[in-house]
């Protein structure tokens, strides 16, 4: 086993991979960009590197400087996190180049899965089923086609995309120009490329993906699906396992792991991955995109198996076999994962970075989160708004949603805005409590609802808490008997 | 002890008959209530009222205070008529509309010059954090009559971009 371990990576997701290698013996090595100096994954790890200024292009995408950092601390093996430089070919094969073991799967598999195209060509040549679409780059002219031959709508997308950059839902022929022109430049400003691609739009699908775990024996498995459809910009904000539509149909869990299992092994695939599907309202799924290494969510399966996926990759990476087989990984319970990001949810979910003035945290039965924050730390404005995952688990569904909404009224982040509340008023909703979802809920969620109008009580004591506070702040008023010593107390608490 | 609120844009006036920690107050026009009151924590303050629980934390901004209450957040200017006045934060003269930033953020590029004319919807100002630029736009047309925004500077939420006449 490895004795050193270096995290290519920053925020929670650093903090995540050191919990697991502190339980298992293994030194860390964090790095950091300038920003991130007094950032806890990097008061957190056993060792440190500075590696570049803030702009991720200068200090965490920077390979060589990551393999230098490496080198001198004297680390065995490099895990990527999810982001940055995790899916990038490039840097798997630098590792192995340098004599550094890369916890992922292989370089090819990487490039294999890496392009939507290429892993689209890949998934169908393993008889996963896929969207009907065409899988290279086209012109315009051939768009056009592709509308007469299948119909509207269409969905146009960026070759080389993600996250839902140059992307664009095109309803009829007309809008069909000025969508691919957009969808183009939008592509080339955000990936340098600007190739398009195009296939049939799936009206209100929903997100469920499989989460596979292989190792470089041939060994092969999924650990079950995730629901991620509740998206925002097409990027997930909550995600469940089971999925309430799976609970419902258990035999899709089967089949979409199996179909899962088959894109990965063509891609030759080791190390944890994630096939994600789209599911029209027919409960037909088709393979989306492969994520070729761990995912955000995945504490959420974690809950449901009992499994560690840090541990299981690190020791896939080591060259250990899969301490079990497909007929053992079960599943128990429900587990639910709100992602708490420095936004605005009623202000178009803006980001908000900021500083933390205060921090409570959840605590008590079935709670879990992977965070990297703490009270008086400056959330910087240069990386991802994502400040922790809140998970719970609980025997079932209703009684993790009840759980999760208690976990959320004990969470208090002061200072910036965060999605707290909005978790809330979701989990409060019938649509949601019925599992009707799709990755159009948010959007149809804000057309339901306003922006939450609290009671009239707490109206009152918000008004008593500010006016005692105020009054504090700006001493009491002289006609008054000297101030009790709760306003002295509170008064030199303030004024410090 | 009386104070004018201006509690989420709408104005409230509370007065404090009893202070902390046997606390009697009188909000608007409803009846007297009664709230037992103590501050375990700075800026924390825990309510009992009605028999029931609360915790307000209270955390001071630029722009006021900010409460936060059961996941509700309450943006609180209060102002005691006899000590200290100030206008509500951000606004201007008759008829000038302020461009202020919805969000924390760096100023990536400033897109009027004062003397121009804009329309309403033209954007004034782009503001980027966390890998998201937010175009800030006028309400309505008009003059540009100051730039407060510097393309590099770094701005709070609130704060002013520029103001139009």
């Amino acid at each position: 086993m490895f004795r050193k371990v270096l995290i290519a990576n920053r925020g929670e997701i650093a903090v995540r991979v050191m919990r697991t290698l502190r339980e298992m013996g293994i030194a860390s090595v964090a790095v950091f960009s300038d920003a991130d100096r007094t950032s806890r994954h990097v008061r957190m790890a056993d060792e440190a590197e500075h590696i570049g200024p803030s702009p991720s292009a200068e200090s965490y995408l920077r390979i060589d400087r990551i393999l230098d950092a490496a080198t001198r601390h004297g680390a065995e093996a490099i895990h990527p996190g999810y982001g940055f430089l995790s899916e990038n070919a490039e840097f798997a094969q630098a590792c192995e180049d340098a004599g550094l073991v890369f916890i992922g799967p292989s370089a090819e598999s990487i490039r294999m899965m890496g392009s939507k195209t290429a892993a689209r060509r890949t998934a169908m040549a393993a008889g996963a089923p896929v969207v009907p679409g065409v899988d290279h780059a086209i012109t315009f002219e051939e768009a056009r086609e592709f509308g007469h031959t299948h119909g509207y709508p269409v969905l146009l997308k960026a070759v080389a995309g993600g996250g839902g950059k140059g992307m664009r839902a095109v309803e009829r022929e007309p809008d069909l120009e000025s969508a691919f022109r957009n969808a183009a430049s939008e592509a080339l400003r955000a990936f340098g490329s600007a190739e398009i691609y195009v296939e049939r739009l799936i009206r209100k699908p929903r997100h469920i993906e499989i989460q596979i775990l292989g190792d470089r024996h041939g060994n092969l498995v999924h650990l079950g699906e995730r629901e991620c459809s509740l998206q925002r910009r097409h990027q997930k904000v909550m995600e469940e396992c089971p999925s309430p539509l799976v609970a419902q149909h258990p035999e899709m869990r089967h089949e979409m792991g199996q179909a899962a299992i088959r894109a990965a092994r063509a891609a030759g695939y080791y190390n944890a991955g994630t096939v994600e599907f789209l599911v029209d309202q027919e409960r037909r799924f088709y393979f989306l995109e492969m994520n070729t290494r761990l995912q955000v969510e995945h504490p959420i399966t974690e809950l449901a198996t009992g499994l560690d996926l840090v541990r299981l990759q690190v020791e896939i990476a080591a060259g250990g076999r899969l301490p079990f087989t497909q007929e053992q990984v079960a599943w128990r319970g429900s587990a639910i994962e709100c992602r708490i990001y420095a936004e605005d949810p009623y202000s178009n979910f803006l980001p908000f970075p900021g500083k933390i003035t205060r921090l409570t945290r959840p605590l008590g039965p079935g709670i879990r989160i992977d965070g990297c924050i703490y009270g008086g730390w400056v959330v910087p404005m240069e990386y991802d708004p994502l400040l922790a995952k809140l998970a719970v688990w609980a025997g079932t569904r209703e009684a993790a949603i009840e759980r999760l909404m208690r976990a959320l009224s004990e969470y208090d982040v002061s200072g910036i805005r965060t999605n707290i509340g909005f978790f809330r008023q979701i989990l409060e909703d019938a649509e949601f409590r019925a599992g009707r979802l799709s990755t159009a809920f948010i959007d149809e969620f804000f057309e339901r609802h306003a922006a939450p109008q609290p009671p009239g009580d707490l109206t009152a004591v918000a008004a008593l808490a500010a006016a005692l506070h105020t009054l504090a702040r700006n001493g009491a008023p002289e006609a008054r008997p000297a101030a009790s010593r709760w306003l002295q107390t509170g008064r030199s608490e303030l004024l410090r | 002890m009386k104070l004018a609120l201006t509690i989420n844009g709408a104005e409230h006036a509370i007065d404090l008959l009893a202070p902390a920690p046997a606390c009697r107050f009188q909000l608007g026009d409803s009846p007297e209530r009664s709230a037992q009151v103590e501050m375990p924590e700075p800026g924390v303050y825990s309510v009992l009222m009605d028999g029931r629980s609360y915790d307000a934390y209270v955390e001071e901004t630029p722009n006021g205070l900010v409460v936060s209450l059961q996941g509700y957040h309450f943006e609180i200017e209060a102002r005691d008529p006899r000590r200290w006045s100030r206008k509500a934060a951000g606004s201007g003269g008759e008829g000038v509309e302020t461009i202020a930033s919805s969000m924390p953020g760096k100023v990536v590029r400033v897109l009027v010059a004062v003397g121009d004319t804009v329309e309403a919807g033209q954007g004034i100002a782009v503001v980027e954090a966390m890998k998201m630029q937010n175009e800030m736009k006028a309400r309505r047309a008009g003059k540009v009559l100051s730039v407060a925004a510097k393309e590099g500077a770094t701005v709070r939420a609130g704060e002013i971009l520029a103001t139009i006449g």
